[in-house]
């Protein structure tokens, strides 16, 4: 008990011991459900469900390429707002020093949307 | 840990000190960095020209803090031992600089000739530079992993930065899947390096698994085991080696000098801080790691390249071959710390010099024969005698033969290893000096090439080769003589003190 090893080890036993359960309960749950359920067959009951509406189409469909950097920038942004939003809340405890490191990395964040402004990345063709 | 959560308490925050003399080789490529996006930004098409000399001259600047701070000598601690300036971190952060600036007089042609995107491959590669510079002094899991990161992701773009062309996605891809499962690997060791230390700085965590002594050997194996393998990616050991063909093909040539030397040499840092500074103290675990890693990179490696037809694919198996050698002091790590250290930095430096002048002969010959086949190498004594005399001597260093340098990497690894005394020590010596000879025979099919064959197509005009690409054959074939001439040079520079730990 008093070993800090096997008490690390322990927290992990308690991990498996609730995934097992998840398992148990969901295999559990729908043993159940066919228990119960009546079992009557339709061709429309095997159509994918689209919200209600009939499905047209393939399933593979294609989105626009462009997409792809307005999901850049906005991870630029994602990031940034991570570290500024602790920063923000404990703003007098990190003084003048915070307030520093925290424009040298704005600054360096902002020359990306810079850079993406410049290279004509911002203008919907 | 809840030293750590004090730290964190309100109230309690601290500015820390800096140091900006031990930090000014990191501050001056951070502004390098900014200039040439500020100088993309600005002037767009027209700065292309102008991007190769602004690389060079903010990596040269960042060489002169460097040197004023070995000539300060001492040891600066910085952030609570979490940032470690030593002498040994000044090499390496030399090296890796050094590398760069070779590299980009390598690519200058080499980007401008085809049609890639000129100036975004320069801010790239600082950027890959900077994280390997941070590399070398990060004395903490949460350092050596952002380093990582940084140093690694802009060397995926770069991968693939042969854009029109198939293989060089692939070659970008594959490094990026490998190296991405690898970080992961990787980071899940590191969480249990760290739920077993109870902290992330190395010298701390060292100090408590040598307080554990064998109690919880499961878990210490496991995470020893993960932080391995996410390094062994890394430096293309066998058996995490494979995407290191493919990758090093496809890639633009220069590109592949910088992941086979500079990146590579990275991966090596990474581990000897771990290793040296935390590991150490169970040699048990590790030890029998590396020799394994060692010896089947060693022989794989050279069995492989024996049949390769291409030059570069025969660089990348040598290429893993060679991280046999450089890991094999690690196998004696627990007996001769600090030998085996010194032995691991000798390697890396001369290596550096004598593949990246290997790779910058294949560039300059790939302008004129378009191909890195081994047999379109035929005949160039005839019509390039200086490039072939290069290459011949940089062959000889990889092979080990004295006086060049690449003898006295392996003189030195050999050393450590039987002063051990150690049959693991014993072992690895053996299986070294077998694949030295095996090495000889496919370094030297391309040396017959370039001096008794005649040219494949009879084409015997000399190629016009760029001074940049003149000047980096120089320096490294200069590099390579002067190592092997004079050994006594880097072994004065890597003596580093024995428990240069800080903190």
């Amino acid at each position: 008990m008093s070993n800090p090893l096997s008490a690390f080890l322990r927290d992990y036993l308690t991990v498996g011991i609730f995934a097992s359960l998840a398992f148990v309960l969901v295999g559990l749950l729908l043993f159940i459900s066919w228990l119960v359920r009546p079992d009557r067959r339709q061709a429309q009951k095997y159509i994918a469900y689209e919200s209600g509406v009939d499905p047209v189409g393939d399933m593979w469909s294609q989105s626009q390429v462009r997409y792809y950097i307005f999901a850049l920038l906005f991870v630029m942004f994602d990031v940034e707002a991570v570290f500024i939003f602790p920063w923000a809340t404990q703003l007098e405890v990190f003084g003048f020093f915070g307030l520093i490191e925290m424009t040298i990395f704005i600054v360096i964040l902002l020359l990306g949307l810079v850079y993406a402004w410049r290279k004509g990345v911002l203008r919907w063709v | 840990m809840t030293a750590l959560l004090a730290q964190l308490a309100p109230g309690n925050f601290r500015a820390p000190t800096l140091d900006f003399h031990a930090l000014a080789p990191e501050i001056v490529l951070l502004v390098t960095l900014v200039v040439l996006v500020l100088l993309d930004s600005i002037k767009l098409e027209r700065a292309r020209a102008s991007m190769p000399a602004v690389t060079n001259i903010g990596l040269l600047a960042a060489l002169i803090p460097l040197v004023t701070l070995a000539a300060d000598g001492g040891t600066r601690v910085m952030f609570g031992g979490s940032y470690v300036v030593d002498p040994m971190s000044l090499v390496l952060k030399a090296l890796f600089i050094v590398s760069a600036y070779v590299v980009v007089l390598l690519s200058t042609n080499y980007v401008a000739e085809g049609d890639y995107w000129e100036s975004e491959y320069y801010v790239l590669l600082v950027s890959s530079v900077l994280g390997m510079v941070v590399m070398a002094s990060s004395r903490d899991l949460i350092g050596i992993f952002v380093a990582l990161e940084l140093l690694s992701i802009p060397a995926y773009m770069l991968a693939a930065w042969r854009k029109g062309d198939v293989r060089s996605n692939e070659a970008g891809l594959k490094y990026y899947l490998m190296g991405v499962f690898a970080s992961a690997i990787l980071l899940y060791g590191m969480s249990l390096v760290f739920g077993v230390g109870g902290s992330t700085r190395l010298v701390d965590i060292g100090l408590r698994l040598e307080e554990i002594g064998t109690e919880g050997v499961p878990v210490v194996t496991l995470a020893l085991v993960f932080v391995l393998i996410g390094f062994a990616f890394k430096v293309s050991a066998v058996p995490f080696h494979v995407w290191a063909p493919d990758t090093y093909e496809g890639a633009p040539t220069p590109v592949t000098a910088f992941l086979a030397v500079a990146s590579k040499a990275a991966g090596f840092v990474a581990l000897i801080q771990i290793v040296y500074f935390c590991f150490i103290v169970r040699p048990d675990i590790i030890q029998p790691i590396f020799f394994v890693l060692a010896v089947l990179s060693m022989t794989v490696g050279n069995l492989i390249a024996l049949r390769q037809t291409n030059v570069v694919r025969m660089l990348a198996y040598s290429g893993i071959a060679q991280a046999g050698f450089m890991l094999a002091p690690f196998v004696v790590a627990g007996e001769l710390p600090v030998q085996s250290r010194q032995a691991v930095v000798i390697y890396l430096v001369i290596y550096a010099a004598m593949n990246l002048g290997a790779f910058a002969v294949v560039i300059a010959i790939a302008r004129k024969t378009g191909s890195g086949e081994i047999e379109s190498f035929g005949g160039l004594f005839q019509y390039m005698p200086g490039m072939a005399v290069a290459l011949t001597l940089f062959l000889a260093s990889l092979i080990g033969i004295p006086p060049l340098g690449g003898w006295y990497a392996k003189f030195s690894v050999f050393k450590v290893l039987v002063e051990a005394q150690t049959g693991l020590g014993w072992a690895t010596a053996i299986v070294m000096a077998v694949n030295t000879a095996i090495a000889a025979y496919y370094y030297l099919r391309v040396a017959r090439a370039m001096w008794f064959d005649d040219a494949p197509d009879g084409d015997t005009t000399p190629v016009k080769v760029p001074a940049g690409l003149t000047a980096a054959v120089t320096l490294a074939l200069v590099a390579t003589l002067v190592f092997g001439v004079l050994p006594g040079l880097l072994s004065d520079l890597t003596s580093f003190q024995p428990l240069a730990l800080g903190g």
